[in-house]
């Protein structure tokens, strides 16, 4: 390739801002700083129709952030996904408004035996699918098993080590594990969760996400690719009472502004993921109301510490400062100053984030939310200490996406002081999944959608040789630390065993954390019951439009 | 006629061949993986190993590649690796609607276009060619993304004159499709205008100087009838010309604008399937486009002999 | 994004050095050539010397001043949302899209004069060129420039590639059709008689006469090329950010439309004056080269 970007000239005048801007960052500041959880912004789940006057029908239209993969909850991966199927495929357990979980399908939490590696789940009866077949616990076992055992299935790590699944009788599903697996029922409030009609299965197999029948208060109608999906009322509904729209239309915009332009002129009444950018203008309008959450996943950098052979391998030591070396990691943590680019990349509305546990869960602790602070100076030092040439040049491979972009580009400013010379090489996004897998990267900008277990959050990413360690880090402690927390049931004992797992991941550094986004979604005032918890799903199946605004 | 048309058939194919088969190694040697892609972000190794097995992206290239072809041949693109939906029906979904869109574009472009072309080579160094001749210009010389984004903020939002996206089958409702479809058709159209006013003014103004209609006009043809006889007519050609070129970039080119208005065209298609290393769809989508392209350049050659008998099929000047 | 030059310019054969004389005395006579050199002059002068006019680093960020409207105290034309001095980055972006639209003319010429030359010139080679050329212009443009963009991100060569690519077959076109024009003229008859060899002539002869021709069609790919740049950006397919480009600089505002439209303006505004210059000046050229029209 000819003709790569020149290095501009750094002029004197970008010393001087950082230094002063440094200056007066540091004067703020302690070692430790405790990060206010949630964040600078309140959230807003909505709440469900009271006692609002609502009308019965009506279509809605939700401008959707981006097209979703198949719609079969067994081997879809996008989040996007869990939008549209929340609205025709209910599941065994929900989350609720203060992020517990609470049964669905299911008529109670599951009963987990002494061990831990028995786990009964006793399941509705009397209900039927979208499709009219009667609904049980066999009815679930196969679609349990179908999440478990498809080889094309995206849930099966999700599920844990699960040895047999039986239904004992008509309302009793039993999970049997070869080691105790907490996070199950987690897993079984999101699309693990799914049970989808036999029938539909028997008729579909592989086929069924071109049009899935399940349990929910909407049955699918079609799919226009990039364009939209439909879904209308489903009669059979065990709940029908309370769904009140005739028909829901999710209508693919995956441009931020449209998203907001539309909202703004009324031609749809709800959207997901709104721009920081447009959400204070929306806000300020008095036809939308903004529903936010936190995140529980987050955004981070990814430091190749061993991923020499693809993730998922055993590790080999790489030969560069910043893989061999823990103070030059801890040194670049201490180079970035979370708080500053956060909020101006994303117009305060982003929260700076330190470790793999979301502050809004009940996993969180004070440890896990301990921040280490902007520190250039001591950047610098552990740099001097590690015998290491200021500036350290390093480089970053980032998805060529505007606001990861736009992060990076303040990320090189903020660790220019600390000692380094940050390389932005932006990298087109399925080229960096190949990139992230195979550990062709020195530093990576990547992030995690977040799961409400924190097993969800960091074995997979951390342990050794797991399947999604890009950066190939390892330690036994880690290792030890994660397999207990992931193997008892008491949450405040998880929660110490978490905070200490992030105690040791901020001295070793093999992912720097970022920032947590927040899910924001708008809607329209005509309508009401639109809700959104923490894991960011936007529900739909009983909204309704307020009496007199059906427009 | 019958063995030029035999002719052209047969280097369309050979394109269309050519085209597959560049379309097919070159998707295979870009950097990324549509298992990868479509396991998400923390797939199993197991998991993406079974789905690569399951697209038979497996088996070597040449096995790959006939497989494709003879499915192709039977009409059959597979499956879409990002939405597990038919690539058939996806494409059957969005071809109409750029379809639509670049023919009203394009309808908008001649009919702009030629008015302005006309009245610029008519009004020769009057004001009312410096008007056409300096709106061309300018429509020639800005982004038409900058004025899409424009024309929502001010004509959509504020304004409220026209829906700031979205689309309504023509089937469905024409009226209601027209409403959502001009703005759109509107700024794709405008460059095109542009580029169709340049060649009507330059041709009439050729033709209207020249010694033969001169030599009419001395005979007491009155000027109306000169225009229309002589120099719409020769300008036809060049216009007919221009559109031919034009629309077959039209069904690949309006990718800026269906992304602005949100449209569910083709374009989209285009580049996300690109983005998501959509194999089957990537290929079904060049070879529709490349055989878009060679069936209206075959159709503008045939139409050179309607307007003008005087040039002969095979003798096509450039 | 492929552009043609309107009605290929009738190319005079006669003495070379006079006609230059009356090209340069006809451009000098039109004035709105004389607009357009002028916008290009300055463009250019700007963008050639934007490391020293532009007041700061175009990727310096300010954290304390972002959204700065056009007319503050350091910041001439305000800032971005990172506090990035517009005004700086509107120089560099500018540097960029002509790096990006020169060198796309510079791949569509050296490929594409060749080609159009030797399919002009012997007809066993047209067929092949033609399909070649065929191929190019049916093949999706986007999927070129993403597949490009897919190997390495993205950047101001890949951008520039894609653009040349994408002209290429009109390049090839209109050489062609010189080639064909010239190849029965008097003057390349006479050198046929005088056994001088089919390179020579093709050098010596056709050449030079089709060179307005491709000079005319080089002023129309360069403002396709800066649209062109500013569309991939747009796409995210163009230049890659940290480097400035007006493509980048607009989809950027996009973002933040609804709370300040300034940061847009003014790329879109060099972008429209550059492609202004370029289409004013490309017109005057033809007018220029074309024998026909008066003094």
């Amino acid at each position: 390739m000819f003709l790569r970007c020149s290095k501009f000239p750094r002029g004197a005048p970008l010393r001087v801002a950082v230094i002063s801007l440094a200056a007066a960052m540091l004067a703020a500041c302690v070692p430790i700083q405790h990060l206010s959880v949630p964040g600078g912004h309140t959230d807003a789940y909505g709440a469900p129709i009271s006692n609002q006057q609502v009308s019965s029908g009506g279509t809605l239209v939700m401008g959707l952030s981006g097209d979703p993969d198949e719609l079969d909850p067994t081997t879809s991966s996008s989040s996007l996904t869990r939008n549209v199927l929340s609205a025709i495929c209910e599941k065994l357990y929900d989350t609720n408004a203060s992020g517990k979980i609470v049964p669905q399908l299911a008529t109670a939490l599951p009963t987990i035996s002494g061990d831990g590696r028995t786990v009964t789940i006793p399941v509705r009866t009397g209900i039927v699918f979208a499709d009219g077949t009667a609904f049980n616990a066999k009815a679930v076992r196969t679609s349990l098993w179908r999440h478990l055992t498809s080889a094309t299935s995206a849930r099966t790590s999700e599920m844990g080590p699960i040895d047999s699944i039986k239904a004992t009788d008509a309302t009793h599903v039993v999970l049997h594990f070869k080691r105790a697996f907490a996070p199950i029922t987690a897993a079984l409030a999101d699309r693990a969760g799914m049970i989808m009609s036999p029938t539909a299965l028997a008729a579909k197999g592989d086929n069924f996400g071109e049009s899935p029948v399940c349990v929910g208060p909407f049955k699918f109608v079609n799919r226009v690719p990039q364009t939209s999906i439909t879904v209308t009322r489903d009669p059979l509904y065990y709940d029908a009472a309370h769904v009140h729209l005739d028909k829901i239309i999710y209508r693919i915009m995956p441009d931020a502004n449209i998203r907001a332009a539309n909202l703004r002129s009324g031609d749809i009444q709800v959207a997901d993921t709104i721009s920081p950018q447009d959400v204070d203008v929306l806000d300020k309008d008095p036809k939308l109301k903004v529903l936010q959450s936190n995140y529980l996943g987050y955004r981070g950098i990814v430091i190749n510490t061993g991923n020499v052979d693809g993730a998922g391998k055993p590790p080999k030591a790489i030969n560069t400062p910043m893989a061999r070396d823990s103070r030059v990691r801890a040194a670049f943590a201490y180079s970035i100053d979370r708080k500053t680019s956060v909020n101006t990349v994303f117009n305060n509305w982003f929260d700076p984030a330190c470790s793999p546990i979301a502050p809004s869960t009940q996993y969180a602790s004070a440890a896990s939310n301990a921040c280490p602070a902007f520190n250039p100076q001591r950047s610098r030092q552990l740099l001097a200490a590690a015998g290491v040439h200021v500036p350290l040049k390093v480089t970053l491979k980032v998805a060529n996406t505007q606001d990861e972009l736009r992060y990076a580009e303040a990320l090189q400013a903020s660790v220019a002081e600390g000692g380094f010379d940050l390389q932005i090489v932006p990298v087109e996004y399925s080229t960096l999944l190949t990139m992230r897998k195979s550990g062709d990267f020195e530093l990576m900008q990547t992030g995690w959608s977040g799961r409400i277990d924190p097993d969800g959050n960091t074995t997979s990413f951390l342990a050794t040789a797991a399947s999604s360690n890009f950066g190939g880090f390892s330690s036994a402690q880690l290792d030890d630390l994660l397999a207990r927390a992931a193997e008892i049931t008491d949450t405040a004992k998880r929660a110490e065993l978490y905070g200490q797992a992030v105690k040791l991941i901020q001295r070793e550094n093999p992912i720097v954390y970022l920032y947590r986004m927040r899910n924001l979604t708008v809607y329209s005032t005509r309508v009401a019951g639109v809700e959104m918890y923490s894991d960011g799903l936007v529900r739909l199946g009983k909204a309704a439009f307020v009496s007199g605004q059906e427009g | 006629m019958l063995r030029y048309l035999f002719h052209r058939l047969w280097q369309s194919a050979v394109t269309l061949v050519l085209a597959s088969i560049v379309v097919f190694v070159g998707v295979r040697a870009l950097p990324g993986d549509p298992a990868l892609a479509m396991a998400g972000e923390n797939a199993d190794p197991a998991t993406i190993k079974a789905i690569r097995a399951q697209l038979g992206l497996d088996q070597s290239l040449p096995v790959q590649y006939l497989r494709f072809a003879g499915h192709a041949l039977t009409g059959d693109f597979g499956k879409s690796t990002a939405t597990g939906m038919p690539v058939n029906q996806m494409i059957g979904a969005t071809l109409p609607v750029t379809i639509q869109l670049a023919l009203y574009a394009m309808a908008i472009a001649v009919l702009a276009g030629m008015t302005a072309g006309v009245v610029a080579a008519v009004f020769r160094g009057r004001w009312p060619e410096w008007a056409a001749n300096g709106f061309s210009l300018l429509a020639l010389s800005v982004p038409t993304f900058w004025v899409g984004i424009l024309a929502i903020l001010y004509l959509s939002v504020q304004l409220g004159w026209f829906p700031a996206s979205g689309y309504v089958a023509l089937s469905e409702n024409p009226l209601r499709w027209m409403y959502y479809l001009t703005l759109p058709a509107l700024i794709l159209g405008i460059s095109h205008a542009a580029v169709i006013q340049r060649q009507t003014r330059a041709s009439m103004v050729g033709t209207l100087t020249a010694d033969f209609v001169r030599t009419a006009r001395a005979k007491g043809l009155g000027s109306g009838a000169v225009i229309l006889r002589y120099g719409l007519r020769n300008s036809l050609i060049v216009v007919t010309t221009v559109i031919g070129l034009q629309l077959g970039g039209l069904i690949a080119g309006g990718v800026v604008t269906e992304r602005i208005f949100s449209l569910p065209g083709m374009g989209k298609l285009t580049l996300d399937s690109v983005f998501t290393r959509d194999y089957p769809v990537i290929q079904a989508v060049v070879l529709v486009v490349t055989a878009a392209y060679i069936v209206i350049n075959l159709l503008i050659d045939l139409l050179y002999t309607a307007i003008d008998p005087r040039i002969r099929v095979s003798g096509r000047a450039q | 994004m492929t552009a043609i030059a309107e009605t290929p310019a009738e190319t005079p054969v006669a003495n070379l050095g006079r006609v230059r004389g009356r090209v340069v005395r006809k451009l000098l006579h039109n004035p709105m050539g004389l607009v357009g050199g002028a916008l290009l002059l300055i463009v250019i002068l700007a963008g050639v010397l934007a490391p020293w006019l532009a007041p700061y680093s175009p990727t310096e960020v300010h954290f304390s001043t972002p959204f700065q409207q056009p007319g503050t105290v350091g910041f001439a034309l305000g800032t971005d949302d990172l506090g990035r001095d517009v005004l700086s980055r509107v120089l560099y972006g500018a540097r960029a899209s002509f790096e990006v639209g020169v060198l796309s003319v510079l791949l569509a010429v050296v490929v594409g004069v060749p080609l159009g030359l030797l399919s002009g010139y012997w007809h066993w080679l047209d067929t092949l060129v033609s399909r070649l050329a065929d191929l190019m212009l049916a093949f999706p443009f986007l999927i070129l420039a993403v597949g490009l963009a897919a190997i390495n991100g993205g950047g101001l060569g890949n951008a520039a590639i894609a653009l040349g690519i994408a002209n290429i077959p009109t390049m090839i076109r209109v050489v062609r059709a010189e080639t064909l024009r010239l190849k029965d003229t008097d003057f390349v008859l006479a050198a046929h008689t005088m056994d001088a060899g089919a390179w020579r002539i093709l050098g010596q002869h056709i050449l030079p006469n089709a060179l307005s021709a491709i000079i005319v069609q080089a002023t129309v790919i360069m403002p396709a090329a800066v649209l062109g740049e500013a569309v991939l950006s747009f796409l995210g397919l163009g230049i890659q950010p940290p480097k400035p480009s007006l493509g980048i600089m607009l989809s950027d505002a996009q973002q933040y439309l609804f709370r300040t439209p300034w940061p847009a303006v003014f790329p879109g505004i060099v972008i429209a004056l550059i492609c202004l210059g370029f289409n004013l000046f490309g017109d005057a050229l033809r007018d220029a080269l074309d024998p026909k029209t008066g003094k």
